[in-house]
């Protein structure tokens, strides 16, 4: 049912007078339970303290890049790993008085819990941590505090210390190994520098250009002996012929010039003469004979010629064009040979310098690495070494309690009053929902209930004319009958909240 | 001798200590204009004159407000306002004619018992009016609280007995121009009187007799649904009481569907919580 504020509140309120007794009967009965439960309840001393954490002291922008200050992104969270570690925790018993009873292991374990639950750490901004523990001994809390904020601060300046120093001894470590490194790789260099004499820079330039020399060097004499050698072929063959013009114009030619002659002789003969006239018979013999002997000279070339070896006979011999050429040919022969034994001697220099370019080639490659290698290693190395400096500077401030400090910014107190949820919240409590716990009763009855409160809400749903709205007609026995009530309810209020505020007096100046 | 100073007649012979006395004038429908207390307004002066008559022993206004109805003089009180104003048109709506209302709750403890009486004392306030109330709530009747003989013959008395007189059953109650009839004695099946012809000549008899009078039938309530058919067909008018956080929606679209649109008046949401002033 849709209502506005007014309908709401004017039917509230008619609701709550329907309801006085149950709205008396609550409010007495929550009162009287706030009231019991706030006695019950246990007091509560909170003490608390914070700590500021100053890593922006003076050292550091005089050190800036130079130490490297330790960065703590959730401090709360650290500064609860560190409280509630157990090497803390053993003393804030023993200092708490925990340990008096000599609890067992298992009770200890509580009574840290217990501890824990009752300590709050926060962070308060950036650089302050905040410790707060409420305990049921104002004293104790104020202890307990105290001694959480010291060792806290101890435990981290011990940790940071330590930290710091774990950094420098593994960079030291670090640019020791490096140093190594470093050293061990000089000592390969110069090993293969003293290996290596020619391994030296412009080397390979060098073998390069003279195995081109030699090659080309190489080329050229062949070119020369290829020559040589035709030549000498060339000479061969000329003192052959010379031989052989020899041969045939002594020998044959004298033959043949006999020959023309008696053939001539013959042919003027016979002009005269018959074929068996003694001359001409004479003169053919003759022919014949010289026939003869120049086909047994013809034979004895021939055979010559097959047997390979021409005889030079004495006249041949005695041509000085022969003798020319075999002058000729006997220093080509020795060219030759020169020429041969060079090139010879040219290969074996360029196999030379081709193993000498190999090794070459091998020792630069390693060369290469190693220096490679060193070059890395010094630059990892000098910067190490910065490093190293760095850490030691860091470690020399954590040493020193330069680089973060703590400082107590707000001390522990003493509580003098208990914290948390004191008496008077209870009483307050207790009138307060006494007054609200039936009016929301009431509330939510109205809202969930169908049964019409509203007149004109009859006649808008179900479209009938309200004929009349008859407010309760009260009798006066009903107004005596009220009158009483009222004043007895009324009574009951007041007398509650008196009851109540009287408990608060005589709780607040401690009589109970 | 009339009717009802008959029936007056005898039931004082019955019981002695009736509480209204028996007046002693002329017969009926004779003018008695020497103890007239009403101006002739409606017409039908005599009447009211001889029930005036018959009401020498009045409730003081105090009384009334013991008994839960309203009283003229305490015309601040809102509830008063509140009926007359209900009077007053239902006046308007029967145009100068008298009228049958009947009163039934949508449920049980509607509280139409007290808007009956109360709207019975409503016309009753008009001098040139009068009312009868008639307990037709028989099963959970209320009318004989009025009374300071609750022993008295009623409504069933009436329609049991054939020759029962109206005027024996006609009872008034100490306030002027007010009279009520009371459910008599219980019976098991109320249904049957009601559908009784006698029952409809009661209703007829009684508002054709004298124009001036209003008759309020106090029905039962809606659940009784056969019972509310037949008294709606006998009557002009219905109003239908809600109380005050007691019917559903769901209660009062039922109730209103059960009832003719041309007779229902309208819906009388009653008992609406009102903080009294108190001193």
């Amino acid at each position: 049912m849709q209502m506005y504020p007014e309908q709401i509140v004017k039917t509230l309120i008619a609701e709550i007078f329907q309801s006085r007794r149950l709205v008396v009967g609550i409010f007495v009965v929550v009162n009287a339970a706030m009231l019991i439960v706030g006695l019950l309840f246990p007091k509560g001393f909170s003490a608390s303290t914070s700590i500021l954490i100053d890593d922006r002291n003076i050292v550091q922008p005089l050190m800036q890049g130079a130490a490297v200050p330790t960065e703590v992104t959730d401090r709360g969270r650290n500064a609860r790993e560190v409280i509630f570690g157990r090497k803390i925790m053993d003393q804030i018993l023993e200092r708490g008085g925990w340990t008096v009873n000599r609890p067992t292991a298992e009770q200890q374990e509580r009574i840290i819990e217990d501890i824990k639950k009752r300590a709050a750490i926060t962070t308060v901004g950036r650089n302050i941590i905040k410790i707060e523990y409420k305990d049921d001994d104002a004293e104790r809390a104020f202890r307990t505090t105290q001694k959480m904020a010291e060792l806290f601060m101890q435990e981290s300046i011990a940790a940071k210390a330590a930290e710091s120093s774990a950094a420098f001894d593994f960079i030291d470590k670090q640019t020791q190994d490096y140093h190594d490194k470093l050293v061990r790789t000089e000592e390969q260099l110069r090993e293969l520098r003293s290996a290596n004499l020619d391994a030296r820079a412009g080397s390979e330039a060098e073998v390069t250009a003279r195995m081109n020399d030699l090659q080309r060097r190489i080329e050229s004499t062949s070119q020369e002996l290829r020559e040589a050698e035709i030549r000498g072929m060339a000479l061969e063959r000329q003192v052959t012929g010379e031989v052989e013009v020899n041969a045939a114009a002594t020998r044959e030619g004298q033959y043949r010039t006999r020959i023309g002659e008696l053939q001539s002789r013959l042919d003027t003969l016979r002009l005269s003469y018959h074929d068996t006239h003694p001359d001409i018979v004479q003169l053919k013999n003759q022919i014949q004979d010289l026939t003869d002997g120049i086909d047994a000279e013809r034979g004895r070339r021939e055979q010559t010629k097959r047997g390979g070896r021409l005889e030079a006979d004495q006249s041949t011999l005695n041509n000085p064009i022969y003798q020319q050429l075999r002058r000729e040919l006997s220093q080509n022969q020795l060219n030759v040979e020169a020429l041969k034994a060079r090139i010879a001697d040219s290969q074996q220099r360029l196999q030379q310098e081709l193993n000498r370019g190999k090794l070459l080639h091998t020792g630069d490659a390693r060369l290469a690495e190693l220096t490679r290698d060193y070059q890395v290693n010094r630059d990892i190395y000098q910067d190490l070494l910065r490093r190293r400096e760095s850490a030691r500077v860091s470690m020399n401030l954590d040493r020193d309690r330069q680089g973060f400090t703590f400082k107590i910014q707000e001390p522990a107190t003493l509580p003098l009053y208990p914290s948390g949820l004191r008496f008077w919240h209870f009483v307050a409590g207790g009138i307060l929902l006494g007054l609200l716990i039936p009016v929301g009763l009431l509330y939510a009855r109205l809202q969930f209930d169908p049964r019409i409160r509203i007149g004109n809400a009859i006649s808008s749903r179900h479209k009938v004319p309200i004929a009349a709205v008859v407010p309760h007609l009260w009798t006066p026995r009903e107004l005596k009958g009220l009158r009483v009530e009222l004043a007895m309810l009324m009574f009951a209020m007041v007398a509650t909240v008196a009851l109540s505020a009287a408990v608060t007096v005589l709780r607040m100046t401690r009589v109970i | 001798m009339s009717k009802i100073e008959k029936a007056l007649s005898r039931a004082r012979a019955e019981h002695g200590n009736f509480l209204v006395p028996v007046p002693n004038t002329g017969t009926a429908r004779t003018p008695v204009t020497g103890t007239a207390m009403v101006a002739d307004r409606t017409g039908h002066p005599e009447t009211i004159a001889r029930m005036a008559v018959s009401e020498s022993r009045l409730l003081s206004p105090g009384d009334l407000s013991q008994r839960g109805i309203i009283h003229h003089q305490y015309v601040g009180d809102p509830a008063v306002q509140v009926f007359r104003e209900l009077r007053t048109k239902i006046v308007q709506q029967s145009q100068g004619r008298n009228g049958v209302i009947l009163v039934t709750g949508v449920n049980h403890n509607s509280g139409s018992s007290f808007v009956a009486q109360n709207l019975g004392a409503a016309f009753a306030f008009d001098t040139g009016k009068t009312a009868l109330v008639i307990d037709c709530n028989l099963k959970n009747p209320s009318m004989h609280r009025l009374l300071a003989n609750a022993a008295v013959p009623g409504l069933t008395d009436y329609l049991e007995n054939p020759d029962f007189d109206i005027a024996h059953i006609i009872h008034p109650v100490g306030i002027a121009r007010y009279r009520v009839i009371p459910a008599g004695k219980r019976s098991e099946i109320p249904a049957e009187y009601f559908t009784s012809a006698k029952m409809r000549r009661l209703v007829d008899s009684v508002r054709l007799r004298y124009t001036e009078r209003f008759i309020v039938l106090d029905g039962p309530p809606m659940s009784d649904i056969a019972d509310i058919r037949i008294l709606s067909e006998l009557s002009d008018y219905v109003l239908i009481v809600v109380r005050y956080g007691r019917a559903t929606n769901t209660q009062i679209e039922n109730s209103v569907n059960a009832i003719s649109d041309k007779k229902l008046l309208g819906i009388v949401f009653n008992d609406e919580p009102r903080i009294p002033r108190i001193h």
